[in-house]
């Protein structure tokens, strides 16, 4: 599939997540379905990560978005949502450990479709990470449409950071 | 592939894991190798799980072989192997996540190679978790034959369970 670019469409998936609860410490109860179609008439920002509780993504990637958060409700954005090709227990259990999941939707893309559906998949057996993952990269959705996309083709965080779409809004 | 079966030999598979360290609180460092191969001479119960994460995984199956691991090692077990087909960087933080990876090496098997050699590679795209994942096993290896297979073929744990495994050996 080609990569999405600016001014096409959000493709209409599901995803999975675990809706935040303060008094829920442990495991994740039953994961909800998130509808992409569901983005719409809000600006969101979503952005990908190859792998949860990797060194970049858990480090760096993930927390920028949820330390700058309240940066980003200022320039108009409803919801943040941060997005892997695991499952949603696993993304659950990263917001948890990151202590991002109040801010931060830590979407599912279970079975790629999201990933597949916008250009944003890579293949990385050969480092045992299996064959669909998402590139990192950051996109802005105005009522479903990009507005904003930065995908990085090295190592590191930069157009898919916090900052690069903060200066884009 | 089929399902492997007692008698047969372990095939050879590297999985990945992150040793276990107790001053490394939080992500793992660089992944190694696990070979199967390095279970040659030895007495191994390899475990299979769906899903890192997921409730009856981690409430139910992965605590019960943390707890009952002196068992096993009173009647020989020199080593306790969790899979799944998540990465080494998520197995590595579920280890931590329920304090057991001071006893049980978790191991990623994350393009699916030893599951899909084994025959014990389930499709879980209808939940959302993807084409490539492990079915709910336990299995005993000495000196890389199979002297022992439970694969769970409904929802809990019964022969893929610590309990089941220690009454076989």
């Amino acid at each position: 599939m080609t990569q999405i670019k600016v001014g096409d469409t959000l493709p209409s998936v599901s995803l999975k997540y675990c809706p935040y609860d303060a008094s829920l410490a442990h495991a994740c109860g039953i994961p909800q379905n998130l509808d992409v179609s569901s983005l719409k008439g809000k600006k969101v920002v979503i952005f990908g990560v190859p792998g949860a509780f990797t060194p970049t993504c858990n480090n760096q990637h993930l927390p920028e978005f949820h330390q700058k958060y309240d940066e980003f409700v200022k320039k108009g954005v409803d919801q943040i949502i941060c997005l892997a090709t695991t499952d949603a227990f696993v993304m659950d259990a990263w917001g948890k450990w990151t202590q991002t999941n109040d801010k931060i939707i830590l979407a599912a893309d279970g079975n790629g479709e999201f990933v597949t559906a916008t250009g944003l998949v890579q293949d990385l057996t050969k480092i045992g990470f299996g064959a669909i993952r998402s590139k990192r990269f950051a996109l802005i959705a105005d009522d479903l449409k990009v507005t904003y996309i930065g995908v990085e083709t090295a190592s590191g965080v930069s157009v898919s950071g916090a900052d690069a779409v903060l200066a884009a809004l | 592939m089929q399902q492997i079966k007692v008698g047969d030999t372990l095939p050879t598979v590297s999985l990945k894991y992150c040793p276990y360290d107790a001053e490394l609180k939080n992500a793992c460092g660089i992944p190694q190798v696990l070979s199967t191969d390095s279970f040659k001479g030895k007495k191994v119960v390899i475990f299979g799980v769906p899903g890192a994460f997921t409730p009856t995984c981690n409430n139910n199956h992965l605590p019960e072989y943390h707890e009952k691991y002196q068992d096993l090692a009173k009647k020989g077990v020199d080593q306790v192997v969790c899979i799944s087909t998540a990465d080494a960087f998520v197995m590595d933080a579920w280890g931590k996540w329920t304090n057991v990876s001071d006893k049980v090496i978790m191991a990623a098997d994350g393009n699916g190679d030893f599951v899909k050699a084994t025959g014990l590679v389930q499709d879980l795209t209808k939940v959302g978790m993807g084409a490539v994942r492990s079915k709910r096993f336990a299995m005993v290896v000495d000196d890389m034959k199979v002297v022992y297979v439970g694969v769970e073929t409904q929802f809990g744990v019964s022969v893929s369970g610590a309990g089941a495994v220690l009454a076989k050996l």
